[in-house]
């Protein structure tokens, strides 16, 4: 059988390590926000598809390449997210899942219709960074590669943040136990607010990076926060590491499932992992149990 | 799944109540339809409905139908086979409407003809081509596109004469193109070609790399693709990224949009595809038609438009021939009309499966869409093989 050539594996593995690695930005960012907060955040792929959008009017618009855009759009969209969680989220936080469910599942639908509106539902795309290199003779997609390779840098940035700073620290305590967190004197709303704004802010770098590989339009975001809610449980709900883990195994999972059955089962490998998860180890790969 | 569910339920509210806005007015004959407004077919939907819409304002302006003017009433069935049944349901028996147009896309046709066959309402499907929806003995399904497993014979037909024999296959799983599908399978058996890969593709699929890599192993001479515009664009893109080579690409939707040309720039070039119409023929009305669609919407018609206005027009003439809007002479005259509009000609069998309408086909040549078969409308001659990604 040709497909176990040590070189089409190969390039199923690297394509599934990048495809994971986006996936892994994006749960990433999902993930911080459960872990501090307690909030399922549905407005997470239309935070990233704004990314998208951003990169692609900053393209056409200005001519701007997507790498370059990256860096207005992520301090933009940090700030965004910031104020975001001052007006809206922090009023549901601590308060029934339902209601910050709901609150933040409005917000989506109401960007979904302004994105409608605004652009339309066309498909769009960012034409730079076409085809691929070869290493080896082994073609590695161009786009795909600096995806994987930027969201790599960000999420271990993220994770540096967290573990060696001291604001990282306060939002992991803030994220372990909000009221002791506060009893030891941190500002936990801020925190919170920080949280949503280095969300917000992956988000949108995961969907600049979106932009140069897939077309989109403003109704792409389910696709791909279906696959984010099951990176999270697969990798443990809350956990940073968890979802990073979580999705670079559904990318590499997907890559060799769609070539060895068929793209279909690639697919639905997101929701087969889940199920399995769930039966053998239910508070996912880094989870632990919480009371 | 609730979340979907629960998801489209509230956008869909939110576009017919608010995107939407919908006309209605007494005494007015009312044309109801469904259209694919967001979802997967949102591209082609909204030209559809462009086209409805032209024609409604121009039948208005040749004084309308039966001396009464006509006006539409549409909404937005996300794409979803289950939400057009619904809405074709409310369409008859709240609205109450006088005449009907299928929606875009067989799948969605599959499930709104049936609702149609239940009322025994005659339906123009502007935008349906896969057998099964006329061979389930219904009586009021009117089809306008040429049907989908004919849609290859063109590009098979020129394959053959270059000597091509190994052909892969992909097609996403819904009625259309798995009808395109059978129809490659049965003309490459006929030429004696050979399908020496084939899989099947889920409707959200945007990732096709491994796909493609599996393909490879198979060194295919041509590949074709029962697909629409978001994953024939998708599947170029990647085609490029993981260096697949192949003599002929060619999809069923995609390269006949100008958006396959945006979206995917100048690697575009060397891609066929198939179309119904195309501005640059040369038949009466068409390039009427064209300039005004330009003038009205800021893009050149593809042929989902053309396919919108000639299902409006297909109405227009099966009415005056029946004289009434009575839905039984209606069908009547419906399975018996011979006309050419502006999209093409409309003759059914007596299924009401389309027989009259002729095929083309595209292909992106330095940028620009020519048709290149059949020769005698050929705007272009076919730009044989693909270039090699590395020779671009």
């Amino acid at each position: 059988m040709e497909l176990l050539e040590p070189d089409i594996l190969l390039q199923l593995l690297i394509g599934g390590l990048l495809a994971g690695a986006l996936y892994a930005l994006l749960a990433c960012g999902l993930n911080l926000i459960f872990g501090v907060m307690r909030v399922i955040n549905l407005t997470h792929a239309e935070l990233m598809l704004i990314g998208a959008f951003g990169s692609y009017v900053l393209y056409t618009a200005f001519g701007i390449h997507p790498l370059i855009s990256l860096f207005l759009i992520v301090p933009v969209m940090f700030v965004a997210g910031y104020y975001f969680q001052l007006v809206l989220v922090e009023r549901v936080v601590e308060r029934p899942m339902l209601d910050s469910l709901l609150a933040t599942y409005g917000v989506s639908i109401i960007l979904v219709n302004i994105g409608l509106l605004i652009f339309t539902a066309d498909f769009k795309s960012v034409p730079v960074l076409q085809g691929s290199f070869a290493i080896d003779d082994i073609p590695i997609s161009e786009p795909r590669a600096v995806a994987g390779l930027i969201s790599v840098a960000l999420t271990v940035g993220v994770y540096l943040f967290l573990e060696r700073t001291r604001l990282g620290k306060a939002v992991r305590a803030v994220s372990e136990h909000a009221q002791v967190a506060s009893i030891c004197g941190i500002d936990v709303r801020r925190i919170r607010m920080l949280t949503f704004g280095l969300a917000s802010a992956m988000a949108a770098a995961a969907g600049v990076m979106l932009s140069v590989i897939y077309s989109f339009w403003p109704g792409s975001g389910i696709d791909f926060i279906q696959k984010c809610f099951a990176i999270i449980i697969i990798g443990g709900m809350g956990n940073f590491v968890g979802a990073l883990y979580g999705g670079i195994l559904l990318g590499v999972v997907e890559s060799f499932v769609g070539a060895f059955v068929s793209t279909q089962w690639g697919e639905a490998m997101a929701y087969v992992l889940l199920v399995a998860v769930l039966l053998i180890r239910p508070t996912g790969l880094k989870g632990v149990a919480r009371a | 799944m609730k979340n979907r569910l629960l998801l489209s339920a509230l956008l869909s509210f939110l576009i017919t109540f608010i995107v939407a806005p919908v006309a209605s007015f007494a005494q007015d004959i009312v044309v109801g339809a469904s259209v694919a407004l967001t979802g997967k077919y949102a591209r082609t939907g909204q030209e559809q409905l462009q086209g409805f819409q032209m024609w409604v304002d121009d039948v208005n302006a040749r004084g309308g139908l039966l001396g009464r003017k006509v006006a539409l009433k549409y909404y937005d069935d996300e794409s979803k086979p289950e939400t057009g049944a619904k809405l074709y349901e409310k369409l008859i028996t709240d609205d109450k409407v006088d005449l009907l147009i299928g929606p875009y896309s067989s799948d969605v046709t599959m499930a709104a003809s049936t609702v149609a066959e239940k009322y025994n309402f005659p339906m123009v499907s502007s935008g349906a081509s896969a057998t099964q929806i006329w061979e389930r003995g219904y009586k009021n399904i009117f089809g306008l596109y040429t049907l989908a497993e004919n849609y290859m014979v063109q590009i098979l037909d020129f394959a053959k004469s270059k000597g091509l024999k190994k052909i892969a296959l992909i097609y996403e799983n819904t009625e259309f193109p798995r009808a395109i599908a059978s129809g490659v399978k049965s003309k490459a058996k006929q030429l004696g070609m050979n399908v020496v890969f084939e899989e099947e593709y889920g409707k959200a699929s945007t990732d096709f790399s491994s796909m493609i890599i599996k393909m490879k192993t198979k060194k295919p001479d041509m590949v074709i693709g029962g697909s629409y515009l978001p994953d024939s664009v998708a599947f170029m893109r990647q085609a490029k990224e993981n260096r697949l080579y192949a003599k002929i690409f060619a999809f069923a939707v995609g390269p006949a949009l100008p958006d396959f040309g945006k979206n995917l720039g100048l690697d575009a070039d060397g891609v066929m595809g198939n179309t119904m119409f195309e501005s640059t023929l040369k038949r009466p009305g068409v390039k009427e038609f064209a300039e005004k669609y330009k003038a009205k919407y800021g893009h050149e018609p593809g042929y989902h438009a053309a396919g919108g206005y000639g299902a409006g027009q297909v109405l227009e003439d099966a009415v005056k021939k029946a004289g009434s809007l009575d839905r039984d002479k209606l069908r009547a005259a419906l399975f018996s009309l011979d006309t050419t509009t502006t999209f093409g000609r409309f003759k059914v069998d007596a299924t009401g499966r389309q027989i009259g309408k002729r095929g083309y086909a595209v292909q992106w040549i330095n940028g620009n869409r020519e048709l290149i078969l059949p020769a005698d409308v050929a705007t272009a001659k076919p730009v044989y093989p693909f270039k090699d990604w590395n020779k671009r």
